[in-house]
């Protein structure tokens, strides 16, 4: 009687057997959305121990249930256990007479120096003064490229006041030691009461030790309010190496016990990979960090605040062409 | 070596088939299997794998009855041959002509080195005694011409851009014109970084390319790309016709996958390899070469003999 019961209800318990392929299909749906292959295994791994040995009810199919658990955890990864809020931090620091300093770090060439120069626009535009600081003295043109932002920022701003304008750079030019760069900013940042110091930094190799050591030094001595690590929408498996060596280094690099580690995540060029977003996910994987923000093209206003439903939306939708 | 890591993986999936004492379908599924997921990791097009896979499959039968050491061999020609599609489009690299102007310009995404390359491979010209020149056809990124400017002042290669002029396709004819009647060789164009999302970027480009008639176009390729690579490498080459690649920032960990994404979708070789931030972090890339090393044709063959 009891098993005539379970027929007629049709729920059916779901086995290794029936999950796993459906399984696989997902994990090769994430990779083609730019999921590192190492993240989609273990997202697929997680979701299958949740559900195998479970019951499904009489109209839904395992697919549709899978999918649903999968739903779920991508939110979950997504959905930041611990809030930044820059501007109420940045308030907190003035009370204490003090500037915010905010440092941005990353790979060569995937948009540190923009995006800092759209957060110097946003702060700028809720009435805070920014200093920036020209610490990439390395990459020709660097400095330039900071001055440039500095005085198109100025002229939409109409700050005609060259005596205390509202964004300034600090620089000393190339070939020096980025650390001391930025304690002078800092220093002189609080003498003529900038509210945020915004560091730039040159791109580094993960896996270039005098490099990494520097940008360790250079936190160390500093003691930035903020650490972002910026990492482009574009990249692929290399995300995990990337956040992984990042952190480690700020950690191994320390001679401190409790070093710093990056504290969160800008994500930039989200405008050219289509539905393959895949990278948000491996990223927030790897470090449990928040997405702080996300860039999405070259202007000013190109900087947006991660929208976790519509990632996830996307990332389930069927592989674009 | 570059895509190192991806040649050991699959030669030691084709060792751990040739080690199995029969070869059965699930022997074979297995080295398939392997050699995919080495191909994924190393971030190639999901879709592009899945085509080898099949390709691989197809050109090998379980039905007929043939000895082992005959599958053996049939099961790796296949892997073979299909590996040397992915890498090699067939296509004989564009070389400069001595004695007369050869203007290249230069294409890719935002950020994937174009600017340091451009410089990269001019010094490389200058030094083997041809007259090779920069011209900055990127007015847009903040501080582009000071960046080629300060490469080229560094290297002693002529260059010519403009802090004032706002249209990148008026300097990038002025500048080669300049250039071809001062007598130079090698006229390198640097254009700014665009994606296939923003047509007007494109558009901007095919107008460069018109107006400088580039004898050819090199996509530059960051090695750390990942899934979006064979979309924009396409959508580039619909656009204008690109002829060679350069894969930048292969000193890191990338184990460039995405790079044989873009060999495939623009049909084009890759011709250098970028290794550095440095002036002279460029290596020359021959694909018959590589693949031979990639898939370490000597055990193969030998292999094969037995
Ligand atoms: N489409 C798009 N392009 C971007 C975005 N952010 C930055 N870029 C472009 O990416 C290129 C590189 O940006 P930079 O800010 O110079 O990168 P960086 O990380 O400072 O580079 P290095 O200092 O050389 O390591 C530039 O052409 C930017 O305009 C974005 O969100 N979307
Ligand atoms: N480690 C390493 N860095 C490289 C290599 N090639 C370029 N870079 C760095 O990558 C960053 C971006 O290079 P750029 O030459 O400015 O790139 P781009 O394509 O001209 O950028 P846009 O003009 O903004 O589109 C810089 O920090 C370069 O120093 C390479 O082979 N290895
Ligand atoms: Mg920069
Ligand atoms: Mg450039």
């Amino acid at each position: 009687l009891f098993t005539l019961f379970r027929k007629i209800t049709g729920t059916s318990e779901m086995t290794k057997e029936n999950v796993q392929p459906i399984l696989d299909q997902m994990q090769q749906h994430l990779m083609a959305k730019n999921v590192a292959a190492d993240v989609a295994a273990k997202l697929c791994a997680s979701v299958g121990e949740k559900l195998v040995g479970r019951t499904k009810g009489t109209f839904t199919t395992i697919k549709s249930v899978v999918k649903q658990a999968l739903e779920e955890s991508l939110t979950q990864i997504l959905s930041p256990k611990r809030q930044i809020d820059i501007l109420r931090d940045v308030r907190a620091a003035q009370q204490e007479g003090r500037p915010f300093s905010m440092v941005f770090c990353g790979v060569n060439g995937v948009g540190k120096s923009t995006n800092l120069s759209k957060i110097a626009f946003w702060l700028l535009s809720n009435n805070m003064r920014v200093m920036i600081a020209a610490c990439d003295t390395f990459r020709s043109g660097a400095v330039e490229q900071l001055r440039t932002h500095c005085r198109k920022l100025r002229t939409m701003l109409d700050d005609t006041d060259d005596a205390h304008p509202r964004v300034v750079v600090y620089d000393r030019g190339y070939g020096r030691n980025d650390a001391e760069v930025a304690a002078d900013a800092i220093r002189i940042a609080k003498s003529e009461k900038y509210d945020v110091v915004l560091i730039d930094t040159a791109g580094r190799m993960q896996d270039n030790a005098p490099l990494m050591r520097s940008l360790t030094q250079l936190i160390r001595t500093n003691k930035p309010d903020l650490v972002l690590f910026v990492g482009e929408a574009l990249v692929g498996n290399e995300a995990v190496d990337q956040l992984t060596k990042f952190n480690r280094a700020l950690q191994d690099y320390s001679e401190e016990r409790n070093p710093r580690v990056i504290d969160g995540i800008l994500l930039t060029k989200f405008d050219t990979v289509d539905d393959k977003v895949g990278s948000s996910i491996s990223m927030t994987y790897i470090t449990g960090q928040p997405i702080v923000f996300v860039g999405t093209g070259q202007h000013y206003f190109d900087l947006r605040k991660l929208n976790v439903k519509s990632v996830v939306s996307a990332l389930l939708k069927p592989v674009q062409k | 070596m570059v895509l190192g890591d991806l040649g050991r993986k699959i030669k030691g999936a084709l060792w751990n088939m040739t080690s199995a004492t029969v070869i059965d379908e699930e022997v074979f599924d297995e080295l398939v299997k392997d050699i995919c997921r080495a191909l994924i990791e190393s971030d190639v097009q999901v879709g592009l794998v899945s085509k080898l896979r099949n390709n691989i499959k197809a050109a090998v039968q379980f039905d007929d009855s043939g000895a082992g050491v005959n599958r053996r061999r049939q099961i790796q020609r296949a892997v073979f041959t299909e590996l040397c599609k992915l890498v090699d489009p067939g296509v004989t690299p564009w070389k400069p002509k001595k004695n007369q102007p050869n203007v290249i310009m230069f294409v890719g995404l935002q950020g994937s080195g174009k600017t340091t390359t451009c410089t990269k491979l001019a010094y490389h010209y200058q030094r083997r005694g041809w007259k090779a020149c920069l011209v900055c056809a990127d007015t847009f990124r903040a501080g582009a011409f000071d960046q080629l400017k300060q490469n080229a002042t560094k290297a002693r290669i002529p260059f010519y851009g403009s802090y004032t002029e706002i249209d990148p396709v008026v300097i990038a004819a002025d500048g080669v014109e300049k250039f071809k009647q001062q007598g130079f060789e090698i006229i390198i164009v640097d254009t700014s970084g665009r994606h296939k999302q923003e047509d007007s970027l494109f558009e901007e480009m095919l107008q460069v390319s018109n107006a400088v008639d580039p004898d050819n176009i090199i996509f530059v390729m960051d090695a750390t790309i990942g899934q979006a690579c064979q979309g924009q490498a396409q959508a580039f080459k619909d656009k204008v016709d690109v002829g060679a690649v350069i894969v930048t920032k292969l000193d890191g960990h990338a184990k460039g996958g995405g790079a044989l994404s873009a060999v495939a979708a623009t049909k084009s070789p890759i011709v250098y390899i970028g290794t550095g931030e440095h002036i002279d972090d460029l290596e020359p890339f021959q694909t018959k070469s590589f693949v031979s090393k990639l898939l370490g044709m000597g055990d193969v063959q030998g292999l094969m003999e037995r």
